[in-house]
C-alpha cells in the first residue's frame, strides 16, 4: 500500500522548523535503527547536537519520498545533562520530568511490565538522547547509520548505551498490516482520506499552535525551545506470537474461524481490511486501498456485532461510536511511528522459538505523554469507558488470571483465558525539539 | 458468638489487635471496641472495601473515588450560583452525560463566602479534566468562575487549582466498590430484559 498521503492544501505550519518524523510516514518496506546515548559531559552533549543537527531533516516536502532520515529526541535527564538552565527545566510538564518508569502506576506497568524487569538502559537516569534512523532500503539505511556513526566516532562526553535495528514490510510480527491509521494534522496540507476523521488542530501534535481547546497547550520556554517541538512516547514490547497463535487454535477449529477470531481481537483482518467493511470474510483489496482502509465509523454498529467494542482499534480510536464516559476522541489522537523488529512468526507456529521479536511503540504529539497515560489506564487496561467492565484490550493489556474477551453476537461469545500477548521491555518519555531548538540547545 | 459477653469476646481477639484498639480508642465502650476489633480481624470484608489512592489526591475504594473541594467564593458568587441552582430546582440531571459521577453536591459555607463541592466518581479525575475542557467548557466555567482564582477550564493551571483546594477524605466507604456508573447502567438494562422475560414467561 502507498502510505504517503498527498499534499492537497497549502501547509500553514512552519514545516521547515519541525522535524521530518512528525509528519513523514515511514516507508514500506522500512529499515532502521533506534540508538540511545548518554551525555557524560555537557560540552560533549552540545557538540553531539551540533554534529547531528545537519542530519535531521525538516518536515518540508514531507509528502515526497526520501531514502532515509534521522530523528532526534531528548529525555528530561538528557536536558539536565546538557546543562539546560533550571528555569527551562522547570517549564516542562511534571510527567515528562518524572519519566516513564516513575509513572508506572499511572501507566499500569506492573507485574512483568514493571520497570524493575526492564532491559537496560530503559528506566535508568542514563538515557539521555534517542536517535532513530528510518530508511526505505537496506543500502540507504547502512549509509545513514554510517553517517551518524562517523559523527559519534571521536566524540568525547557521549556514550552509546543501546543500538537496536528494526525493519519490516508494513506488517507487524503478528502478521497484521500496521501503522497506517494516522490523524490528519490541520495545517500540514495533508489530504483528508475517507473516514479518517476531520483534521485535528495542529496544537494537538506540534507545540505553539492552537489546540482543540482553542489555545496552545503548555510548552516549555523559551519560545525557541518549545515552539515546533513535540513529545515522544517510546515503549518497546516483546511479542508472544506463539502464545497468540495457540490462543487462536484453542478457540477456533478451522483456519477460517481462526482468522475471524484474529480479526475480532484487532478489529481488522491481517490484510488491514476493517471488519466494519468486511464483516464476514477478509477482503485483501480493502487492505491495499488507502482510500478505503479507514472509510468507516462505528455509529451503525453500537453493539459491536461487526467490530467488537473491545477490539484493539475500536478501543484505541473509538471514532464516532457512543461511549459510556464523556470523552473527546479528538484530543486522544496520536501520531504513530512504531517500528517492528525481529522475524514474524507464521500463524501455524505454536511453539515459542525464544527469538527476540516485537514492536517499538512510538507515539508523537503535544499530548503524547498525557494520552498514552490516559490510554493505558482508561482504554487499554479497563473496559468501563465502553461498558465492558474490567475487560481489557486483547492485544496490549496486562491480563489478569481468568481474563476473557467478548465477541458480541446473538448469543455473544465469551472467550476465556486470554493472556498478555505483549510484554513491555522498557520505555521512555522524550521531547523532540524543533530544528531551531536543537541549535539553541547546542549552544 | 455474638451472644457472648463483650469482655470475653474482646479477650478472644488476637493480642496485637487488642493492643491497637486499646491504644487508638482507649476511651470507647467495650461493645464498640469489640465491633472494631472484629472488623480488623475479618480480612475478607475489609479487603473488599480497601481504601487506596485516587491518583494525585483523594481516596478510592475499588473503582470509586471521592473528591471534596472547598473554595473561596468571589463577592456575589454565591448569589449568582443560587440563582442558577434555583432555576434548575437544584436538579443537576445534566451531569449524567459525564458518565462517571455517582453523586455530587454544592454547599455554601461560612455566610456564603465559601463553596463546598463534593462528589463520588469512578476512576481518577485527573485524566478527564482535559475532556471537560473541550466537551463542556461553558458549563465548567459558568459554575467555577464564581470562585476566587479559578484559572478557566482550559488553563494549564486548572489541575493545580483543584489539587490545592481539594481536602482528601481520611475515611471512605462505598457499599459496592466495583459498581461503576457504567456497570450500574448495564445491570439495570439487563434487569429490564430479565423482568420482561419473566413477565412473558407467565
Ligand atoms: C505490540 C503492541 C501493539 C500491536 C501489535 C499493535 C497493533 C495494531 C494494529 C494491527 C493496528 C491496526 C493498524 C492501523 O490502524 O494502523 C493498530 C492500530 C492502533 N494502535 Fe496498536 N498495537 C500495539 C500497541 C499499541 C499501543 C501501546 C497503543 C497506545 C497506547 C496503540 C494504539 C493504536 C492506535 C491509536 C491505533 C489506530 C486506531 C485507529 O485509528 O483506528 N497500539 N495497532
Amino acid at each position: 500500500m502507498n502510505v504517503f498521503r498527498r499534499l492537497t492544501r497549502r501547509p500553514s505550519l512552519e514545516l521547515d522548523d519541525i522535524q521530518a518524523t512528525v509528519l513523514r510516514a515511514r516507508p514500506e518496506p522500512y529499515f532502521g535503527t533506534h540508538a540511545i546515548l548518554e551525555i557524560t559531559d555537557p560540552g560533549g552533549g552540545r557538540e553531539l547536537l551540533r554534529r547531528l543537527a545537519p542530519l535531521v531533516p525538516s518536515a518540508a516536502h514531507w509528502d515526497e519520498p526520501r531514502a532515509s532520515w534521522l530523528a532526534l529526541a531528548l529525555s528530561y535527564h538528557g536536558l539536565e545533562a546538557l546543562g539546560v538552565p533550571e528555569g527551562t527545566l522547570a517549564s516542562f510538564p511534571a510527567n515528562f520530568r518524572a519519566g516513564m518508569a516513575a509513572r508506572a502506576e499511572r501507566l499500569r506497568d506492573t507485574g512483568p511490565n514493571a520497570p524493575a524487569n526492564w532491559e537496560f538502559p530503559f528506566g535508568t537516569p542514563h538515557v539521555h538522547v534517542a536517535v532513530t534512523i528510518f530508511a526505505d532500503s537496506e543500502t540507504a539505511w547502512r549509509n545513514e547509520v554510517a553517517a551518524y556513526e562517523r559523527q559519534l566516532h571521536d566524540l568525547a562526553g557521549v556514550r552509546l548505551l543501546s543500538h537496536q535495528d528494526f525493519g519490516a514490510t508494513g506488517f507487524n510480527v503478528f502478521g497484521y498490516r500496521d501503522g497506517f491509521s494516522q490523524p490528519v494534522v490541520e495545517g500540514s496540507g495533508a489530504e483528508r482520506l475517507p473516514g479518517g476523521g476531520r483534521p485535528v488542530k495542529a496544537g494537538e501534535f506540534v507545540l505553539g499552535y492552537p489546540s482543540e481547546t482553542g489555545q496552545a497547550l503548555p510548552a516549555p520556554g523559551p519560545d525557541v525551545l518549545g515552539r515546533n517541538g513535540t513529545y515522544v512516547v517510546f515503549r518497546k514490547y516483546h511479542s508472544h506470537v506463539a502464545a497468540f497463535n495457540r490462543f487462536l487454535h484453542d478457540n477456533a477449529r478451522t483456519e477460517a474461524e481462526r482468522e475471524l477470531l484474529a480479526a475480532k481481537l484487532v478489529g481488522r483482518w491481517r490484510s488491514g481490511a476493517p471488519l466494519a467493511l468486511a464483516p464476514e470474510a477478509d477482503n485483501p483489496a480493502l487492505g491495499e486501498d488507502s482510500r478505503q482502509i479507514n472509510n468507516f465509523g462505528y455509529r451503525d454498529d453500537p453493539r459491536g456485532l461487526r467490530t467488537p467494542l473491545g477490539s484493539h482499534i475500536r478501543r484505541m480510536n473509538p471514532r464516532d461510536g457512543k461511549l459510556e464516559v464523556l470523552s473527546d476522541v479528538n484530543i486522544r489522537r496520536i501520531i504513530r511511528r512504531s517500528t517492528s523488529y525481529g522475524q514474524p512468526l507464521p500463524a501455524t507456529d505454536l511453539r515459542d522459538d525464544r527469538e527476540s521479536r516485537g514492536l517499538d511503540f512510538i507515539a508523537l504529539g503535544a499530548r503524547a505523554i498525557d494520552n498514552v497515560e490516559f490510554l493505558q489506564s482508561e482504554w487499554v487496561n479497563s473496559g468501563n469507558f465502553t461498558g465492558l467492565g474490567k475487560e481489557k484490550d486483547p492485544l496490549i493489556s496486562l491480563q489478569d488470571k481468568g481474563a476473557y474477551f467478548t465477541v458480541p453476537g446473538s448469543p455473544p461469545r465469551r472467550i476465556q483465558n486470554i493472556q498478555s500477548f505483549n510484554t513491555l521491555l522498557g520505555g521512555e518519555y522524550f521531547f523532540m525539539p524543533s530544528l531551531s531548538a536543537i541549535n539553541w540547545l547546542s549552544r | 458468638m455474638s451472644e457472648q459477653n463483650p469482655q470475653v469476646r474482646f479477650q478472644n481477639l488476637p493480642a496485637t489487635v487488642r493492643d491497637r484498639v486499646n491504644e487508638a480508642m482507649s476511651d470507647a465502650k467495650v461493645v464498640f471496641k469489640v465491633k472494631v476489633g472484629e472488623l480488623l480481624v475479618n480480612r475478607k470484608e475489609t479487603a473488599e472495601h480497601a481504601v487506596t489512592g485516587a491518583g494525585r489526591i483523594g481516596a478510592k475504594s475499588g473503582e470509586i473515588s471521592e473528591l471534596t473541594l472547598i473554595a473561596e467564593l468571589k463577592p456575589g458568587g454565591a448569589e449568582r450560583l443560587r440563582r442558577f441552582f434555583k432555576l434548575i430546582d437544584g436538579n443537576l440531571a445534566g451531569a449524567g452525560q459525564v458518565g462517571t459521577l455517582h453523586n455530587m453536591r454544592f454547599v455554601f459555607l461560612d455566610n456564603d463566602t465559601k463553596l463546598l463541592f463534593a462528589t463520588a466518581y469512578d476512576g481518577e479525575w485527573d485524566p478527564y479534566i482535559d475532556d471537560f475542557a473541550t466537551k463542556i467548557p461553558e458549563m465548567m466555567d459558568y459554575i467555577f468562575s464564581n470562585m476566587e482564582g479559578w484559572p478557566g477550564i482550559t488553563s494549564p493551571e486548572v489541575k493545580e487549582y483543584i489539587v490545592t483546594r481539594q481536602v482528601p477524605a481520611e475515611a471512605w466507604y462505598v457499599s459496592q466498590p466495583h459498581l461503576t456508573v457504567a456497570e450500574e447502567s448495564r445491570l439495570l438494562r439487563q434487569d429490564v430484559t430479565l423482568q420482561r422475560f419473566l413477565t412473558e414467561l407467565n
